[in-house]
């Protein structure tokens, strides 16, 4: 008990004291660095220059409720640090006035790699993402001009952007730089896969997550591509259609029939944390998530094509692919103290 | 070698357009667009101004919007002059978004003007843009991203909508819903070292080519109906010769 209170504690400290080397009196120019042997991000810093400033205005911007219409909702409603930025315990969220949604908030993890974005790929650069949340009238229900404005009058924020961008004049070009640059920076890559990946000293699979890692590889890693444990395409995984909300996903941004019910294939990095399951989060435990894909699967004509072939698996290769997938879980990410609310004075 | 490399590297900018032509070594100049707009030739007033289109249904039109970008003017074999970040938006409703004026245009002459209605596939990637192009414009799609090429909304009582009214958000820039077009011009020779201006019709009566606003009066995703009105408009621009 002590020695993992101890472990914790030294991990802990270490985590910080990576991030405080990371930004260390960085006025200037910090660098955004992708975990060795990753492929290169998709989102160029190059055009966003990140900045500790620039980071923390759009760490403050992500958790300030100010946003919203009536400054209920932020961001972190329902993208929510310790569930690796999803909203637990809610199929479907809720914004202003407690309105909800009509799908599962995603986790928001290692973006700057994401080809597109939403559970549909409609939204094509991580810079523009943030206008859906901010506007649409179910969740923070705003204006982007309104937005503008508010801030505008804040001297809080009119500091910030200073710090940021070298001028008080607030616009949505820089408004959405700066939410870039601090979701840009959710990377997740220490996880006890990460490790043993890496071939650090002392961190092995156990026998249970060696099988429950052979396993995926033979049966999820084709679209859950190691190592962001995604492919970024979308695909009809043969959950049957729901009949209320009725959503064919990535058919409604390209018309194309052949996308009907098709969704982004999600990563499953910190999927131990980050219930509920599925587009509109129909499945509570990791456990329903492997049922399905063993014995749920309903035949349409966009099935996926990987799913075609039946996944077989024992209840003992069930657990053990379960083992593994607790491999995926990076506590370095879900408590780092740099992503959560560090309030800024007024 | 070095010399070689040289006339490599010249030959490569002088293709490129990053020389202009040496031909063009006289003063720089400025030329202003000036765009009037019109319906069916009778001057374009917004809102209770009724017209007549070609189908013969009777409209009146509460907003006219759209991009005009990457504008370039050549002698029809050679690119004189490219605007740098040339995005504008032209808004019936502000007459100084209805003037384009072009700064430091090589003298010498050139007869054709040339320019996309709409935002290009490169701008529509490349995240948060301010300008012209700020998503605060109200001509940006968020959820399905892209910008909006152009908007054209008004009544009609042939429209059998919520009072009478037609809406005409065109945009995609993905193949194969594409509405981005092209306009090439015939304008009159430019001469050298003066301040010029070419006056441009914009007939917006063009957007109701063989549109029935009975049937088509809703236009605000990406496609079919959008290709065809965005063929319509772009029919939209001609040279006002004096």
């Amino acid at each position: 008990m002590k020695k993992t209170r101890l472990f914790y504690r030294v991990s802990g400290i270490l985590a910080l004291l990576t991030c405080i080397l990371a930004f260390a009196g960085t006025d200037t120019p910090v660098k955004f660095n992708a975990p060795r042997g990753w492929p290169k991000p998709r989102y160029d810093f190059s055009n966003n220059p990140l900045t500790l400033h620039g980071f923390e205005l759009g760490r403050e911007l992500f958790y300030d409720p100010f946003l919203s219409s009536d400054s209920s909702t932020s961001c972190s409603s329902c993208h929510l640090s310790f569930t690796a930025f999803t909203h637990a315990d809610h199929k479907l969220s809720h914004g202003i006035q407690g309105l909800v949604g009509t799908r599962n908030s995603p986790v928001l993890i290692n973006l700057a790699w994401n080809t597109s974005f939403m559970w549909d790929g409609g939204v094509n650069n991580l810079e523009v993402q943030a206008i859906n949340p901010l506007t649409n009238p179910v969740e923070m229900n705003s204006k982007l001009e309104d937005v503008i404005n508010k801030l505008q009058r804040t001297a809080k924020y009119r500091k910030l952007f200073y710090r940021a961008f070298n001028d008080s004049i607030i616009t949505s070009k820089r408004l959405l730089k700066a939410l870039a640059q601090f979701t840009g920076n959710l990377v997740s890559c220490n996880s006890k896969y990460d490790s043993v990946m890496r071939h650090e000293r002392d961190v092995h699979f156990t026998a249970r997550e060696e099988n429950g890692y052979e396993l995926f590889k033979k049966n999820c890693a084709t679209c859950h591509r190691e190592p962001l444990f995604t492919n970024n395409k979308f695909e009809n995984i043969g959950l049957p259609l729901d009949s209320v909300l009725r959503d064919v996903g990535r058919m409604k941004v390209t018309n194309d029939p052949a996308d009907s019910l098709t969704f982004k294939v999600p990563t499953l990095r910190n999927v131990e944390y980050s219930a509920p399951y599925f587009h509109d989060g129909r499945v509570n435990k990791l456990k329903d998530v492997i049922d399905h894909y063993t014995t749920g699967i309903v035949e349409s004509r966009t099935l996926s094509k990987e799913l075609r072939r039946k996944i077989i698996l024992s209840h003992d290769e069930q657990k053990d692919l379960l083992v593994f997938l607790k491999t995926l879980t990076d506590k370095s990410f879900l408590y780092n103290v740099q992503f959560r609310q560090n309030r800024v004075p007024d | 070698m070095k010399r070689l490399i040289l006339i490599c590297v010249f030959l490569f900018l002088l293709f490129t357009g990053f020389i202009d032509a040496p031909v063009q070594s006289l003063k720089p100049g400025s030329l202003s667009l000036r765009l009037r707009l019109v319906f069916d030739g009778k001057p374009l007033n917004l809102n209770n101004a009724l017209y007549t289109d070609e189908h013969g249904d009777t409209l009146s039109i509460d907003a006219c919007r759209f991009y005009l970008s990457n504008i370039v003017l050549t002698n029809q074999t050679q690119l004189i002059y490219r605007e740098p970040y040339s995005y504008h938006l032209v808004d019936a409703e502000d007459s100084v978004s209805q003037v384009i004026q072009l700064d430091r245009v090589p003298g010498g002459s050139f007869s054709e003007l040339r320019f996309l209605i709409g935002v290009d596939s490169l701008a529509n990637v490349s995240g948060a843009m301010d300008g012209a192009l700020d998503p605060i414009k109200g001509m940006y799609w968020a959820w399905n991203t892209g910008y909006i090429n152009a908007k054209l909304t008004g009544r009609s009582p042939s429209c059998n909508t919520l009072h009478h009214a037609f809406e005409f958000h065109i945009g995609g820039y993905l193949p194969p819903c594409q509405t981005l077009r092209t306009v090439v011009l015939k304008i009159p020779v430019i001469k050298p070292n003066q301040e010029q201006i070419v006056s441009l019709n914009v007939d917006v009566g063009t957007w109701f080519t063989q549109v029935d606003l009975h049937k088509t009066n809703s236009v605000l995703l990406p496609c079919t109906e959008a290709m065809r009105l965005a063929d319509n408009y772009q029919r939209m621009f001609s040279v006002i010769t004096e």
